[in-house]
């Protein structure tokens, strides 16, 4: 099978050519260890299949980040036969940067010239063959959203593979520099191992420009006193002569190179229509009306995920719940049903739910990706987000996870250096969620006077966004120290998404939760089920006694009503006897002296622990506190109704808990920062790529919920509340 | 045509025309700033900031390009006026 690997610059429009190439039959992976995706597919030729690789697009070879690194072993990796070059015709000096690096690794390339439309707008006439010849190599004319010239590459590809281009150019880098390469390739191909892994010329380039992973080669290898010898005298030599380091020379000439080719290839005639983007920007990006565009378009985006998408989102629960109640309704009362109606129906149910909410908003980000808005905002954000550490694109995926925090995560794909994209990672579990949402209205709804309790939760929503900057902040300065990511970043031309494009990515984005996450989700809900239904579930003599008494109350031919309202109170009461007996509650009791000082600070409440074992409860999803409370509460309306149910719960919150609204808050800040749930654990450990760092957002996490849960009562206690 | 010599990149206004002179960045931030197309001799014209004064839009090598205040304290350039 021939392998190709599809080499470019971000925004050259490599995937959708990848997308033209491969149609469907494609795959999304991982490259090994990190999390940048890998996408692979084959298409069918005469000669056999041919697969397809699209690597990240990077703007160099140097393998100073991530997607370098990737790029630059993928291409040298004997595996792959033939490398692809897609360049953005409308673009062409910046992108035959790149270019002039892979012309050095000696390897068969073909050329395409992507969004050739783009650069006849831009009044660009391009001498095709004059290119070809120039670079040694064949160009391809293609328009990738259009699917136009993708057979005339296909062609070119499988003739290439047959027949490999011999001749490719090479950048002269003047004597003084050749020279000295000259010297350190002699060096290097004294050792042949070394030699072997890749042509000496380009090794010696990449020595001479300071690239990490070159030097660590050479120091690995037998020959590194000769190499090294050279090395330092070649670049004080260049240094001498030609009055600035290796580095800028080597780029200076690249450009050089690549500047000669453009002006012997290139023709610009007057331009035909004036510049579209400039004239978008002038309003996208203007001044005043900047940041207002800017906030109009993310409730826009907001809107459609969160609101649009709790559309499908209650269809499912509710699917859901009535397969729960179906099931739980048919199956005789058993541990085994009890694991499958309340452990495992409810755990799928608690992944699939979030598939609607992921797709639409990776479909929204790949459309502000596609059409270049990405940019921008990142553009409009960044002042705000360097402040907090953080990168412009941070933005997004924060003020997402007011929706739900596991697609914020997972947002965070769209920020390219890995620093950036950790820290905003780990303070994302902050940003207060409309699940907690849900925990602060019943209990400031009880504790608080209306107008009150709407204070305090949006109080909960800045404070989580105030935590969020500080830990940023934080974390950039402790953990994440050491040199910035520049923010040097492309605001590439505005472009008309492809439908066909967008729904690709949401499809892949959707199934990649389910594959990864998904699994994480299960079988923690199925733990979670475990530990708060052992051992209690398996005592046959409270089960035996909640037969004897239901058939006692059916005994008495009660009227119906009064009959159901009797069997469901028996029933709640066998339910929170076990929940107060599980394994989770013993976990709750044995903690609650740990959250004593937040909960109970004068030892008032023998009923604290309730409270804890809510909050264990909560780990699978902060929803499940309240249901949670009213159970060991026995807080059930009998006739069933939310509504209903939350006021009796509120009713026994007021006068059994003995919080008072000094405590009250303080739950509220706890549960507002306490570990993120289990779903957003489960995502950032996927996107992480790590267990440690999924721990560390729960142990921080709770470690600053104690804090502030406690300063919260010290601070109340102190303006005279009890 | 004259120029003003040596003067931080960031200093610029916007609708200012300029010449890369030398690029003072050491490390990753020189390295991604020379492939970006910041070498001697390099054009650029300043588009306009963002709308909270930083970072600046510019262009250079015929694309448009961000960059923070921060960065462009370690960029020379020699101003076209």
């Amino acid at each position: 099978m021939t392998t190709l690997a599809l080499a470019g610059n971000p925004n050259c429009g490599k995937t959708t050519i990848f997308n033209a190439l491969t149609g469907s039959r494609h795959h999304v992976g991982n490259w090994p260890g990190v999390t940048v995706e890998r996408r692979s597919g084959t298409f069918d030729s005469p000669a056999g299949p041919v697969e397809v690789v699209d690597l990240p697009g990077t703007y160099s070879l140097s393998a100073r980040s991530e997607d370098e690194r990737i790029a630059s072993q993928y291409v040298a990796d004997p595996a792959v036969d033939l490398i692809v070059n897609v360049l953005d015709a409308s673009n062409l000096e910046r992108n035959l940067y790149l270019t002039t690096q892979l012309l050095e690794l000696a390897r068969p390339v073909v050329f395409v010239l992507n969004m050739m439309d783009d650069a006849e707008t831009k009044g660009l006439k391009i001498d095709l063959p004059a290119l070809a010849k120039l670079l040694g190599g064949p160009v391809v004319p293609t328009v990738g959203n259009r699917e136009e010239g993708i057979e005339a590459l296909k062609a070119a590809i499988l003739q290439a593979a047959a027949a490999p281009p011999q001749h490719l150019a090479t950048v002269n880098y003047g004597s003084d520099i050749e020279g000295e390469l000259h010297k350190l390739e002699a060096e290097i191909s004294r050792d042949e191992e070394l030699a072997q892994t890749q042509p000496p010329r380009r090794l010696a380039l990449l020595l001479l420009e300071g690239v990490p992973h070159a030097l660590e080669a050479m120091e690995r290898c037998h020959a590194r006193k000769a190499i090294g010898a050279q090395l330092a005298a070649s670049l004080a030599f260049l240094e001498k002569h030609l009055g600035a380091d290796a580095a800028t020379l080597v780029a200076e000439r690249r450009y050089g190179f690549v500047h000669g080719l453009v002006e012997e290839v290139v023709e610009r005639s007057a331009r035909k229509h004036a510049d579209v983007t400039s004239r978008i920007d002038t309003l996208l990006t203007h001044r005043y009306l900047g940041i207002p565009i800017f906030i109009a378009i993310m409730i826009g985006v907001y809107t459609l995920t969160f609101v649009v998408g709790k559309v499908p989102q209650d269809w499912i629960a509710a699917g859901f719940g009535w397969l729960h109640d179906y099931a739980g309704a048919r199956l005789p009362a058993s541990e085994l049903s009890s694991l499958l109606v309340d452990g495992i129906i409810p755990g799928v149910g608690a992944v699939i739910v979030f598939v609607p909410v992921i797709m639409l908003l990776m479909g929204c980000i790949a459309f502000l990706e596609d059409t270049g808005y990405m940019a921008r905002a990142a553009f409009i954000m960044d002042r705000l987000m360097h402040l907090m550490g953080l990168h412009g694109k941070s933005f997004i995926p924060l003020i997402m996870g007011t929706g739900c925090n596991v697609p914020a995560v997972q947002a965070t794909r769209t920020i390219e250096a890995r620093e950036d994209r950790f820290i905003t990672i780990l303070v994302a579990p902050l940003i207060s969620c409309s699940a907690r949402l849900q925990i602060y209205i019943v209990i400031a709804g009880t504790f608080f006077k209306p107008v009150q309790a709407a204070f305090a939760i949006l109080a909960m929503h800045f404070l989580g966004f105030f935590l969020a900057m500080g830990m940023g902040k934080l974390l950039r300065l402790s953990l994440f120290r050491g040199e910035n990511a520049p923010f040097v970043m492309e605001l590439p031309p505005y472009r008309l998404p492809v439908l066909k494009s967008t729904l690709i990515h949401m499809w892949e984005k959707g199934s990649v939760f389910l594959n990864r996450a998904g699994t994480v989700i299960l079988a923690g809900s199925t733990l979670v089920w475990f530990l708060s239904h052992y051992p209690g579930i398996a005592n046959r003599a409270w089960n035996a006694e909640l037969q004897t008494q239901q058939a006692a109350v059916r005994a008495r031919n009660l009227p119906h009503p009064e009959q159901a309202a009797q069997l469901a109170a028996l029933e709640l009461t066998h339910e929170s006897r076990v929940v107060n007996t599980s394994l989770a509650a013993r976990f709750g009791k044995l903690m609650e002296p740990t959250l004593a000082p937040i909960l109970d600070p004068y030892h008032t409440r023998p009923e604290a622990w309730k409270d804890t074992v809510a909050l264990t409860a909560g780990f699978v999803a902060k929803e499940i506190v309240v249901s949670t409370m009213a159970v060991i509460h026995q807080a059930k309306a009998a006739d069933g109704g939310e509504e209903r149910e939350a006021s009796a719960l509120q009713e026994a919150l007021r006068t059994r808990s003995g919080l008072t609204p000094l405590t009250a808050l303080a739950f509220m800040v706890f549960t507002l920062i306490y570990t993120p749930c289990l779903g957003t654990v489960g995502m950032i450990m996927k996107e992480t790529r790590s267990f440690l760092w999924a721990g560390f957002t729960i142990v921080y996490g709770s470690g600053l919920a104690w804090l502030m849960a406690w300063l919260t009562v010290l601070g109340g206690h102190l303006l005279g509340y009890v | 045509m004259s120029h003003i010599q040596n003067k931080a990149l960031s200093d610029l206004q916007p609708g200012a025309e300029a010449v890369v002179t030398q690029v003072l960045a050491t490390g990753k931030i020189r390295h991604r700033l020379l492939e970006m197309g910041f070498v001697r001799g390099a054009r650029l014209r300043v588009e306009k900031l963002a709308p909270l004064g930083d970072p600046m839009e510019l262009v250079i090598k015929g694309y448009h390009l961000s960059l923070r205040r921060e960065e462009g304290q370690c960029i020379l350039v020699a101003e076209e006026i």
